[in-house]
């Protein structure tokens, strides 16, 4: 334990930042070039966004945008459809991270493993990671064909995945993990090869089994590691709109209408700008706060 | 002196800014419109692009640029280009989207700039489906309507003699009664009488439901529309519910289906029938094998024959730079014959009437005569002119109408569900 604590404490012994006077403003004049496009890319449109939804901003030229306060808020609250589409959303997105993680644990742990090909394996675990969503959604649309899909074939079913009412929204998270392994593995992969091998050696000759030394070593070694990437695998996934946009659209009858494909419908379908922002708004706030009590509670138990 | 020089390079700057900002003022300058068209099947990309290349030679002052367009998502991305202002010029879409634009101010108004030939080749029915209010009181036409689609049915000829029914004509067609005793009919052993594809079921059944008067939508004096789901809305719901589970003369398989994967199916003899759009037409002529029998069964009549109609259209966006030559294209486009290619192209009927008498559009191979006759039951849907309509077929009709015939909910349960919800979410367009 000592051996990893130390590590910590090295790079956070910084220099202490010589704050006010002339450096003060030179940093600040050295800081500007990258802070522009920050501040023009990413603050800009988020303020904006943030903006609109405290209005009933619409589509088309003749509309008039006015402030109309928290009540598109209260709309949201009552909308049903919300609410569906919310519940549909934290499905997607908790059992998508926690398959997802599961499998990648997996997937690293005999990737960890000193087996033949070991290169090769992990090339060809990357693979998804190098598909742009469109692409994997097109793929994964053929393989869940009803007549010329080979799931189908395989299975010998006359199964319409994608449309079925109860079978879309769990075919669709297959996908989104499939998906996301990748990234979950090549950071669990990086945290394994992190654990120190003396704790190892020296369990194992307290005579440890396998098991005992997943249990006692490897999970609160990798602790840290599994923090970090389930929460950004939860952001990430909540924040899902391409693949199962190309995958569904959100259909059959809404059920897998996730809720950024429900806000991209009121936007540029319905043309509720200032509604869509609202949501989105929402969906900020849902994420911190599941992330912050989240995040909370790891760190106590941690420390 | 560095001043000086960070100056004139903003001058720069700023001047490049402002030159691009205006158009091409010279009339003599040749200009470049944009056209977007939504042409998928081959033979229509192929007559779309022939036409435009027909212009340009003749047109070198108004070139025209053709953009392949596609109907999945065409709506949300125009709504993108009009926000940022960069349209293409000549758009390609049909009418239920108009309705949204044109009160979204996105679209000219072109009343009183269509050139008097084409508007008399033009009737007018086929007009109104292209009229509608400007958002701000006034009412306006959006675009020039030119193809339409009527719901008729396409029988497997064998199985239609075999069974020695009478065989309809465009003069005396069936009536949905004798429709549903002809399905009985034809169903045996595994076969069954008629495949209903209902995976988009809305247009279609708001389409139908004019056979017997019903409209689904109402607008009080105000001017609020709201929902109504009446005794004439609910006939031909509840016949096509009686064909899957009453007669059983139906295929409940089929309900899952587009329009277009009921057909293999029917080429192997599984439904005798299958109501579709005349387009059908198109994909069993070239896919069905070879020594299969077929024919185009005129609509179906019950109180009357009246179908809702929607059309395809060309619009000219409200930010062309150049409407009027945007015009000229379109008049030159949607000429009476070049309707005829694009009918043909599209195997769908042309608002034209110089086309619609043209021999092509009226020979019975390939059930042209039915299809062509089939024009004069079209009137305008009435739920083109509804506000929302878009919504409430998305987060409401689709969903409930494919409970009711996969008989998930009944027939009450279903009318109260289009009603209550969907006037909850036509209130937010009354706003």
């Amino acid at each position: 334990m000592t051996l990893t604590a130390d590590r910590p404490v090295r790079t956070a012994s910084p220099r202490k930042p010589q704050r006010g006077g002339r450096q003060g403003r030179e940093a600040l004049l050295l800081m500007l070039p990258a802070l522009v496009p920050v501040l023009v890319f990413s603050v800009g449109p988020l303020l904006y966004g943030i903006f609109l939804a405290f209005t009933d901003a619409r589509s088309g030229r003749n509309s008039v945008t006015s402030f109309v306060g928290l009540s598109n808020f209260g709309d949201l609250l009552s909308d049903g459809d919300f609410w569906a589409s919310f519940r549909i959303g934290m499905i997607w997105a908790v059992s998508v991270t926690v398959l997802q993680f599961l499998a990648s644990l997996g997937l690293a742990l005999l990737l960890n493993q000193d087996l033949r090909f070991r290169g090769f394996a992990r090339v060809l675990a990357m693979v998804p990671w190098a598909m742009p969503p469109v692409v994997i959604g097109l793929m994964w649309r053929l393989v869940y064909h009803p007549d010329a899909g080979i799931l189908n074939s395989m299975l010998g079913t006359e199964i319409d995945w994608l449309n079925d009412f109860s079978i879309a929204l769990p075919a669709v998270i297959v996908v989104g993990i499939w998906t996301g392994m990748p990234q979950t593995t090549v950071v669990l992969l990086a945290g394994l090869q992190s654990v120190p091998k003396e704790l190892y050696e020296a369990v194992e000759v307290d005579g440890a089994g396998v098991w005992r030394r997943f249990w006692n070593i490897t999970l609160p070694q990798l602790r840290p590691v599994i923090v970090a990437i389930t929460s950004l695998d939860f952001v990430w996934n909540i924040n899902q709109f391409g693949l199962v946009y190309v995958l569904t659209q959100g259909g059959p009858g809404g059920q897998t209408r996730l809720p950024m494909l429900f806000a991209y419908e009121e936007a540029f379908r319905y043309g509720f700008f200032g509604y869509a922002a609202t949501l989105g708004v929402a969906i900020v706030i849902v994420v911190l706060a599941v992330l912050g009590a989240y995040l909370w509670r790891q760190m106590r138990e941690a420390s | 002196m560095r001043m000086r020089v960070v100056l004139a390079a903003g001058l720069l700057v700023l001047a490049a800014g402002c030159g691009s900002e205006s158009p091409a003022a010279a009339p003599d300058e040749p200009v470049t419109i944009k056209f977007q068209s939504l042409a998928w099947q081959k033979e229509s990309i192929a007559a779309n692009k022939q036409l435009v290349e027909e212009w340009n030679k003749a047109n070198p002052k108004i070139q025209v640029e053709y953009i392949q367009g596609s109907w999945d998502n065409v709506n949300d991305q125009l709504v993108t280009s009009f926000e940022a202002g960069d349209p293409p010029d000549v758009i390609h879409d049909d009418s239920p989207a108009l309705s949204g634009f044109a009160s979204r101010g996105y679209l000219l108004d072109i009343k009183d700039k269509i050139p008097a030939e084409l508007k008399g080749d033009i009737p007018q029915p086929a007009w109104d489906t292209v009229t509608f209010g400007d958002g701000k009181g006034g009412q306006g036409v959006y675009g020039v309507p030119f193809l339409q689609e009527s719901q008729v049915i396409i029988g497997n000829k064998k199985l239609l003699a075999a069974a020695g029914v009478r065989i309809p004509t465009p003069d005396s067609p069936w009536t949905w009664d004798e429709f549903a005793e002809i399905s009985k009919k034809l169903t045996k052993g595994d076969a069954y009488g008629v495949a209903w594809p209902m995976k988009s079921p809305v247009n279609k059944v708001l389409n139908l439901a004019l056979n017997f008067g019903g409209t689904f939508f109402q607008t009080d004096a105000g001017g609020k529309t709201t929902v109504k789901v009446g005794a004439e809305e609910r006939e031909v719901l509840q016949r096509i519910h009686d064909q899957l589970h009453k007669d059983r003369s139906a295929d409940p398989s089929a309900l899952g289906m587009g329009s277009a994967d009921p057909l293999p199916g029917f080429y192997a003899g599984k439904y005798a029938m299958l109501p579709a759009g005349v387009y059908l037409r198109q994909q069993v002529v070239e896919q069905a094998p070879d020594g299969f029998e077929w024919i185009t069964l005129p609509p179906l009549k019950g109180v009357g024959s009246e179908q809702g109609a929607v059309s395809q259209t060309l619009s000219v966006a409200a930010d062309s730079k150049y409407p009027e030559q945007s015009l000229k294209f379109i008049s030159f486009f949607l000429n009476g014959s070049n309707q005829v290619k694009l009918a043909k192209g599209d195997w769908l009927l042309p608002t034209s009437v110089k086309a619609a008498g043209d021999p092509a559009m009226t020979v019975e191979e390939n059930g042209w005569n039915v299809a062509t006759a089939s024009a004069k039951n079209l009137v305008v849907a009435p739920f083109l002119k509804v506000n929302g309509f878009d919504e409430w077929k998305s987060k409401v009709a689709t969903p409930a109408l494919q409970q009711y015939f996969a008989n998930k909910i009944t027939l009450d349960e279903t009318a109260k569900k289009l009603v209550d919800e969907g006037n909850k979410v036509l209130e937010r367009y009354n706003r």
